[in-house]
């Protein structure tokens, strides 16, 4: 071979030996190291004990439940039995809820000398949605709007332009929202400062909150449908 | 002898000092262009061994079997068939024929020539 080709084939090599250097990097991947300090891991302990702790205590509560309904007669049975389901009723919305909370109104702004047109606004799905969420950040336990009470399962959707909350369409504004809460004064400050009164301002709609003593929520009556709603593999 | 191996080792440190990676999307490019380069480096070799080593070709191949085998490559994504798999199978075999060629050579030259004069 001659020097001059040896040296080529040798620059080659060289090209050859670096891609597929660069190729062995690029396919193995770097492993996976738990940077996590010692804080950090005594954190996620004590988060995992308190998980524990938690399944434990539901496990015993439900263990005791079934201690009873085996220790008491069959009448005392039925009537454990009838006692949760009410709960399990008042829980999810079947019955009338009485309490304090928090009433919101919700009435429409005219403003006069923009244009001579004047739309009439509403309430719009995703508007009414973003109230929901507020409400239940700040506190809300039970909330009906315009007399229709809301569940887990109550749609809120647009239906030709209209919105609908338990598949009825809701009256013209303004309307009423009505919130049963422990404390109604915190639930009114900060709907007073949430985000949702400019969002409905930006809308052409005003907000007002007032607490109140007594409340009566209507009961859900429709009924329930749970026909998506699967078994967990428990 | 020694300098192209030597060459290949240097490569392979820079390499691997440097810490370079290609994207994810670009890895197939690169696996394929490590494979036309092997193929043009043993065809160079079995060149060699059969005394029709041509410094000219030998370069040519390598530049233009790996701009070839990334093409095929581009092109195959560019259609949505994977025509990576021809050059993949294409630069296999050739690798194969050329390590047998190589290996009748040594074995004629070296071990048989031995042989004969025992």
């Amino acid at each position: 071979m001659k020097k001059n080709s040896k040296w080529m084939v040798s620059v080659i090599c060289l090209f050859i030996g670096f891609m597929v250097a660069i190729q062995f990097q690029t396919t193995t991947q770097p492993e996976v190291r738990d940077t996590r300090d010692e804080w950090e891991v005594r954190e996620a302990l004590q988060d995992e004990q308190k998980n524990q702790r938690e399944l434990l205590e539901k496990i015993r509560a439900a263990d005791k439940t079934l201690e009873d309904y085996e220790a008491q007669s069959s009448q005392e049975q039925l009537a454990t039995l009838k006692e949760s389901i009410d709960l399990l009723e008042s829980r999810v919305g079947l019955t009338e809820a009485k309490g304090k909370g928090v009433v919101l109104n919700i009435s429409p702004i005219f403003q006069e000398g923009f244009s001579s047109e004047q739309l009439y606004p509403s309430l719009t799905p995703q508007m009414l949605s973003r109230l929901i969420n507020e409400l239940n950040t700040y506190g809300a336990e039970d909330i009906a709007i315009a007399n229709e009470r809301l569940t887990n399962l109550s749609p809120v959707r647009d239906v030709n332009g209209m919105t609908y909350v338990n598949n009825r369409p809701l009256p013209s504004l303004p309307l009423t929202i009505q919130v049963l809460t422990d404390q109604p004064q915190k639930l009114k400050d900060y709907m007073e400062a949430s985000q949702s009164r400019d969002m409905l301002s930006i809308e052409n709609l005003d907000m007002e909150v007032e607490t109140s003593e007594t409340m009566t929520l209507p009961k859900y009556d429709a009924p329930l449908h749970l026909e998506i709603l699967e078994e967990t593999g428990e | 002898m020694w300098l192209p191996i030597l060459f290949l080792l240097i490569g392979l440190s820079l390499g691997l000092l440097t810490d370079i990676r290609v994207p994810e999307a670009y890895s197939d490019y690169l696996s394929i262009a490590v494979l036309a380069a092997f193929d043009t480096l043993l065809g160079g070799i079995r060149a060699q061994l059969e005394r029709t080593f041509n410094e000219t070709v030998f370069m040519t191949g390598f530049f233009f079997n790996v701009s070839l085998a990334a093409f095929l490559a581009f092109l195959g994504v560019q259609l949505g068939v994977d025509l990576y798999l021809a050059a993949v199978f294409a630069f296999g075999v050739r690798l194969f024929q050329n390590l047998a060629i190589i290996r009748h050579q040594v074995i004629d030259q070296k071990l048989l020539t031995k042989f004969r004069k025992k």
